[in-house]
């Protein structure tokens, strides 16, 4: 199992505040903090400095992988390894093809993605750390790691109080 | 709430045309005006052709426009409220659909097999099909088709424009019903349309996916229509706020969608056909693959599906307005040339043609689209401001 960071960890009880933390930590410098949210919250991305996944390029690649291996197939198995004359169409017949290739991309790309997302996200967590029960529900939170830069336990402390936290706990996740 | 990091300023102000584009719209209806009495004296085929075609591809952006206020209404979408009015637009063309079509009868002689007796009598295959195809029953339709339409552009439109005024939030509500009754309408009156107005040119063929296909080509080229004007309105001041690149990327995503979409059906299509390989199937298409129309014929598929498809797919290019403009101009362009590729090929065997009547009456129902739709934005208030959902349009935002 992936191993969780110790860090700590402030509470927020509404969106504007978890909105503004997660902005202030960012322009403080810290890289590594997580927001936690029970819902996607707009603006998150550019609070938070959330870059673009990477994604979507797993998804195109993968599906021309699987437009190619759709003709491959088609090509091999109808006009190679078992050629049989279907209503004196050519053996290669491309309009014919299509349909397989089609679905072989949809397949590549689809399955690949959330193979891709499962990895992104380092799914699946079994037992993962609590931080606060409700932060499923209705509470909101920051998690900074002792290793970002220029994390000073202490100071961490007080800039979570200056955000105005409801709670600081010293935490994994 | 959550985008208050974005500061918004929102205004609208009254549309007014420049001079250049009224002249331009005048100059295009007159070009038309003089083609089509030019035409009717001395080559009333060439001139009917092309009216049909200018007419069909116009007529769908009216339809088009109509079909996704239709939709928003159905979906009862938050995001679209500030740019629904600008679609709601595109439906003062309708009543020159429903006189177009009529107008169109005149040259039914020239252009559909089925009204001429001597065809009649030498086919008995066409003979049979008289029940439907005959031109008491196809004015009939024609009129249903387009007063329906008007109808309910009158009703929906109507209702959006009185909530300008009062703000009654109830007319929403009764803007959802009259949307899910027009979405039925909208699928079989559009469909009959298609079929008598282009798939009956040629009587003997037969395509039961033929609806499908235009209307997955109108809604495309509809929305690319829909992005110009967005990008317009936005970038020469006269809606801040109420138009982002945010409404932008949504449209382009649906472009893209219908980009899609139409090449789906366009396949679904062609290769049950070349697979059966029936002949009174295959006419259609082989009518298309003998010389010049080959050239057409693939054309759509890489202009029409392929390069837009890869164009629109990056998400940057969809928030990207100067690539977007091109984009949107190939769609627009290449709708017209499906709609030539689905007239043509009937009465010009072998030789492609193209000259001044399809560009003159092309220019025409531009022109007229121009006219009837700047006098709906002048008249009226380029956004629905009173609409209850409009704070959801206002802070739209798409997420990564």
């Amino acid at each position: 199992m992936a191993k969780y960071k110790q860090g700590l960890a402030a509470i927020f009880l509404t969106e504007e505040q978890i909105l503004e933390a997660a902005r202030k930590t960012r322009e403080r410098g810290f890289t590594k903090f997580e927001a936690i949210s029970p819902y996607p919250i707009h603006g998150m991305e550019e609070a938070a400095g959330i870059k673009r996944s990477w994604i979507p390029y797993v998804t195109f690649v993968m599906g021309l992988v699987g437009l190619s291996a759709g003709l491959g197939l088609t090509w091999w198995t109808s006009a190679v390894n078992w050629p049989i004359n279907v209503g004196g169409k050519p053996l290669f017949s491309l309009p014919a093809f299509i349909p397989i290739m089609f679905e072989l991309t949809i397949l590549f790309a689809a399955l690949s993605s959330v193979a891709a997302m499962f990895y992104a996200c380092g799914l699946p967590k079994v037992n993962p750390p609590i931080i606060d029960k409700d932060l499923t529900c209705h509470k909101f939170a920051i998690f900074i790691p002792e290793d970002d830069t220029g994390y000073e336990e202490s100071k961490v402390q007080e800039f979570f109080k200056s955000l105005g936290a409801s709670e600081i706990k010293k935490t994994e996740f | 709430m959550g985008s208050s990091n974005h500061s918004v300023s929102l205004s609208v102000k009254k549309f007014e045309p420049s001079q250049q584009l009224k002249t331009l719209a005048i100059a295009l209806t007159a070009l038309g005006f003089l083609g089509f009495v030019i035409g009717f004296i001395k080559n009333p085929e060439r001139m009917w052709t092309s009216y049909l075609t200018a007419f069909f591809y116009v007529t769908c952006f009216a339809t088009g426009g109509l079909f996704f206020v239709t939709i928003q209404h159905v979906a009862k979408a938050g995001w679209s409220a500030g740019i629904r009015r600008l679609a709601e637009g595109f439906t003062a063309f309708l009543p020159v659909t429903l006189i177009g079509s009529l107008v169109l009868l005149l040259g039914s002689g020239k252009l559909y097999q089925w009204t001429r007796p001597e065809i009649l009598e030498a086919s008995p295959l066409i003979a049979s099909k008289t029940a439907y195809l005959n031109l008491p029953f196809m004015t009939l339709r024609l009129i249903v088709f387009g007063a329906l339409a008007i109808i309910f552009a009158k009703l929906m439109v109507g209702n959006s424009l009185k909530q300008d005024q009062n703000g009654d939030e109830s007319l929403t509500t009764k803007n959802t019903a009259l949307g899910v009754a027009y979405t039925l309408i909208f699928a079989i009156t559009f469909s009959i349309f298609s079929v008598d107005l282009l798939m009956s040119l040629l009587p003997t063929w037969y395509s039961t996916i033929y609806g499908v296909y235009t209307f997955a080509g109108s809604i495309q080229s509809t929305f690319a229509l829909l992005i110009l004007i967005m990008l317009y309105m936005k970038n020469k001041g006269f809606i801040t706020g109420y138009v982002t690149i945010e409404h932008v990327h949504d449209v382009a995503k649906f472009l893209k969608g219908f980009t899609v979409f139409w090449a789906y059906i366009a396949f679904s299509q062609f290769m049950l056909i070349w697979y059966a390989n029936i002949p009174e199937e295959t006419e259609f298409y082989l009518m298309r693959a003998q010389g010049g129309w080959m050239v057409i014929s693939m054309s759509l598929l890489i202009l029409k599906f392929i390069v837009p498809f890869l164009a629109l797919l990056p998400r940057g290019a969809k928030r990207n307005e100067g690539h977007l403009v091109l984009v949107c101009a190939l769609v627009l362009i290449m709708q017209y040339v499906d709609i030539y590729w689905l007239v043509y090929p009937t009465f010009f065997d072998n030789h492609v043609v193209f000259g001044f009547y399809e560009v003159a009456l092309l220019a025409g129902f531009v022109g007229i689209f121009m006219l009837t739709v700047m006098k709906f934005y002048q008249t009226h208030s380029l956004v629905a401001i009173k609409d209850p959902r409009m704070h959801e349009s206002v802070n739209h935002h798409v997420s990564y």
